[in-house]
């Protein structure tokens, strides 16, 4: 039963990709039904694994000699990061219905590569062959690339779709060596008996897989330094924004981190540079969010930060706070960069200084929005709250204080950003009239969507306990506890950090409602935060670097047959000596 | 040792093909190699072989040789090397002596002969595959040759005849269509 | 230093080598650089079969070296016939002349 279901989860989504591709652009109302329908299909068949999670492969096929097996372990965490993928996806979906109305020209270019998407990133959830993670890895990093530059008339979106895959797959080579490794020193890909067996692996090899994790993980989930690409893949269409760049793809690091913590946590050295890596990103794009006026990019500084707490989290060892994390940032964040599309198709605009006032005339986007926002912020009745202050905790335990004080820090800084976001789009007093009128308020089927995610934010907290449960008992490597979500809750309030981070909420708040006296360094500090804090000239600096280097070796092709043939001879020798000397 | 020298001769031919100053002379040089190596392969008991080697090597691959050069014409090259002569001369030497010392120094000790064998079993039986490859290459050979050969139109771009040759080619197109009489193929 | 005749046949295979090779460095003709890739040729052959009498298989060592003969009988024909096309085209076989494809 629960081999049909991993196959069907991965396999429906793909049907659906080919079926839409092959159907063409003619038909855009059978296109848009065709997407709908297989989504919600695979949506409804991630859900209904979840009660069979178990830590055995559900799916077993022999590739044989050097591809190993292809196996599907539906254990807590892979069911549950296939259930994000199906149920958000189907949700994104149905909003693109309405907001690819008008863009009718390649639809089933978008519904293919989008649905295409979701297998893979159900199959990177389920595999439990590194090997086989990989491949699926990759899948996802090209339809990110695809789907970022798909307006490819844009040079603006092909730049960033070609600058996302770069730094994606800079990542991804060092999942690639990971993999190799574990093959050559397990002879198979299988991720539960490297989990099981880490110990027996030595120590410089263990610590070579454990960093380059971390690289493959931080180039992925956008942690700082290779977080500049985010901001960037912001060119994409909202639900793709929504889908890949907040909900699922971008976890993926986050996931692997958490997967991998029991093999790594020995490693001297690694948990601490896994927790710096996640203060920084959060301290950072938090800062950077404050300065920024598009919409989408401020979302996407966000994003980067609440993903700096998730991998700050699994630093500390606290994997149940920061999958709990994830669940309800995909959640509320869907919902952000979703009303963010409702926001902007209505409007025309990304710009935030040409928004205001919105609050009378757009009531249920503001309504979804500020639920979205109160998860972000980590109020009381929303999501977040409860899984940021189960992160600050595990943190403050595991971990060292001055860390605990800089995410602290970054909590107040959310609030800030989160704050000015809200009262510069929706208050009655900002902007002056000049920005442009909205034309809806949020079309029918960007509704629903939006408002299943703003339930699901202010309600996603109540399944903590069941969710522990899930992955206390499918994962046998992790040594994780479970408790039932009123113990949870009861922990959190009578936790005294949890009002000190209340506390830091509410002077975030203030900052905003002071802002004037600040305003004179803030306009110094700002071109500073757009530039990205010096990582673009970083960037520069390596491309300019690369092209220097080419064009230097261009020289050494003479295109002269007798220079060519001196080089392989040149080359002969050398691999002879190589040989003699290996002999 | 009749193989010893036969080889040395050999080697002392082929040198002579390169330092050859007509082509012609350098593709009889080489002939002469063709015919030593079919004797040293007799002389090691592959008597088919050496027989193949002696009508195709010395034979076909001259006549072929002798064609080319009447078709393309032997016309002196002007002096100079693009690489400078004391790189190539120890380049190479270098790489003699590497290969050398790599071959030479774990010589395997000698096996005997595993029971009479026929060739043609083992040719066609045993590597029955090596014979369907051969035919294909044959086959992609002569097409190629064909279509390599065939009589073009009208020239390309120019720019690449046109910074090289200096009138040349209405002496080349008279001499072509003279030796060529015989139809060779359709376009 | 006993002089087995596979040792002389890897003599004879290492001179062949050595001088098609310097051939190749050397040779401005295009029609010579192919009568080079023989030489070569002819250096497979002398191994194939000497390590096929070496190891007491020479039917083998023959039929291995059979296949060599055809590949490098087309080989030099593919040469010569673009050496003709090219003499054709820009009426030299100069290869210091022939180096378009410059990096």
């Amino acid at each position: 039963m629960v081999g049909v279901l991993s196959l069907l989860v991965i396999g429906l989504p793909w049907l659906g990709a080919a079926v839409i591709w092959l159907a063409g652009d003619r038909r855009p109302r059978l296109l848009h039904g065709l997407a709908v329908g297989f989504s919600v299909l695979t949506g409804l068949a991630a859900l209904a694994m979840l009660p069979f999670a178990s830590s055995s492969a559900s799916v077993r096929i022999p590739f044989g000699g050097v591809l190993g097996d292809f196996s599907l372990v539906p254990d807590g965490l892979g069911v549950f990061i296939a259930a994000i993928a199906a149920v958000v996806g189907s949700l994104a979906v149905i909003f693109a219905t309405d907001y690819m109305r008008g863009h009718n020209e390649q639809l089933s270019r978008f519904y293919a590569l989008i649905l295409f998407f979701i297998g893979a990133m159900v199959g990177l959830g389920l595999s439990g062959s590194l090997l086989f993670t990989f491949f699926f890895w990759e899948i996802t990093a090209f339809c990110s690339y695809a789907l970022i530059s798909f307006h490819n008339d844009d040079p603006r979106a092909v730049a960033g779709g070609v600058k996302a895959l770069i730094m994606t797959q800079l990542g991804g080579i060092g999942l690639l060596a990971g993999s190799l490794l574990l093959y050559s020193y397990q002879g198979n890909y299988q991720i539960n008996q490297f989990l099981a067996n880490a110990g027996t692996f030595p120590a410089g090899v263990l610590g070579l897989m454990a960093f380059g994790c971390l690289v493959a993980a931080a180039a992925k989930s956008a942690q700082v330094p290779f977080h500049s690409w985010l901001p960037d893949a912001m060119e994409a269409p909202t639900p793709v924004t929504a889908l890949i760049h907040a909900a699922t793809m971008v976890n993926a690091g986050v996931y692997l981190l958490a997967r991998f913590y029991p093999a790594f946590q020995g490693v001297p050295g690694w948990r601490l540079a896994v927790m710096i890596v996640g203060a920084a990103s959060a301290l950072l794009a938090g800062l950077m969010a404050v300065a920024a006026d598009d919409i989408k990019r401020v979302l996407a500084y966000s994003t980067i930060s609440q993903l700096g707490f998730m991998v700050y989290a699994v630093g500390s060892g606290a994997i149940f706070a920061s999958q709990f994390h994830l669940l309800s940032h995909a959640i509320f964040k869907a919902l952000l960069f979703l009303s963010a599309g409702a926001l902007i198709t209505s409007l025309g605009t990304r710009d935030l200084r040409q928004m205001g006032g919105l609050g009378k005339k757009m009531p249920f986007v503001q309504a979804v929005f500020v639920i979205g926002a109160l998860g972000l912020v980590g109020l009381p009745i929303a999501n977040g709250f409860f899984s940021k202050d189960l992160i600050l905790e595990g943190g403050l335990a595991g971990g060292p204080a001055w860390l605990y004080i800089l995410m602290l820090f970054s909590v107040g800084v959310t609030a800030l950003y989160s704050l000015r976001l809200v009262r510069m789009i929706f208050a009655p007093q900002a902007g002056n009239g000049r920005g442009p009128e909205p034309t809806h308020d949020g079309l029918p089927a960007m509704r629903v969507s939006l408002a299943i995610l703003a339930v699901g934010t202010l309600t996603s907290w109540l399944v903590g306990g069941p969710f522990g449960r899930m992955l206390a008992t499918t994962l046998p490597a992790q040594h994780l506890q479970a408790e039932s979500t009123w113990a949870l809750v009861g922990q959190i309030l009578v936790n005294p950090f949890t009002w000190v981070t209340l506390a830091v909420i509410a002077l975030g708040f203030s900052l905003w409602a002071a802002r004037k006296y600040f305003a004179r360094p803030a306009a110094v500090l700002k071109p500073l935060a757009e530039s990205g804090l010096g990582f673009e000239w970083l960037n520069r600096q390596i491309v300019s670097l690369t092209q220097r280097a080419a064009t230097f070796l261009q020289r050494f092709q003479t295109g002269q047959l007798n220079w060519n043939v001196a080089g392989i001879l040149g080359g002969l020798i050398l691999i002879l000596i190589l040989l003699a000397g290996v002999r | 040792m009749l193989s010893l020298l036969l080889i040395v001769v050999a080697v002392v031919f082929a040198f002579q093909a390169i330092r050859a100053r007509g082509l012609i002379a350098s593709a009889l040089w080489l002939a002469g190699v063709s015919a030593l190596t079919a004797l040293v392969l007799y002389l090691y008991g592959a008597h088919t072989l050496a027989v193949i080697e002696l009508s195709v090597g010395t034979g076909l691959v001259t006549v072929l040789f002798v064609l080319a050069i009447n078709i393309a014409g032997d016309n002196p090259m002007a002096a100079g090397w693009i690489v400078p002569l004391p790189l190539a001369i120890g380049v190479s030497v270098l790489f003699v002596l590497v290969l050398g010392w790599f071959v030479l120094s774990a010589l395997p000790a000698p096996a005997t002969a595993s029971g009479e064998t026929v060739f043609s079993d083992i040719f066609w039986q045993g590597r029955g595959l090596d014979v369907l490859v051969q035919v294909v290459l044959i086959f992609s050979g002569v097409l190629g040759f064909l279509g390599l050969l065939a009589e073009v139109k009208a020239p390309l771009g120019g720019s690449l005849a046109e910074s090289v040759t200096s009138g040349r080619d209405l002496e080349l197109k008279a001499l072509e269509e003279q030796l060529l009489e015989e139809p060779e193929s359709p376009e | 230093m006993n002089l087995s005749p596979f040792t002389i046949g890897l003599i004879g295979v290492v001179g062949l080598l050595g001088v098609g090779f310097y051939g190749l460095l050397v040779s401005r003709n295009l029609i010579k650089i192919v009568v080079c890739l023989q030489i070569l040729a002819k250096a497979a052959l002398l191994a194939l079969v000497a390590a096929g009498q070496a190891a007491g298989q020479i039917d083998l060592g023959q039929s291995l070296a059979l296949t060599v003969i055809v590949a490098d009988t087309i080989v030099a024909v593919m040469g010569i016939a673009l050496g003709v096309q090219i003499r054709r085209r820009t009426g030299t076989l100069d290869v210091r002349k022939l180096s378009s494809l410059r990096g």
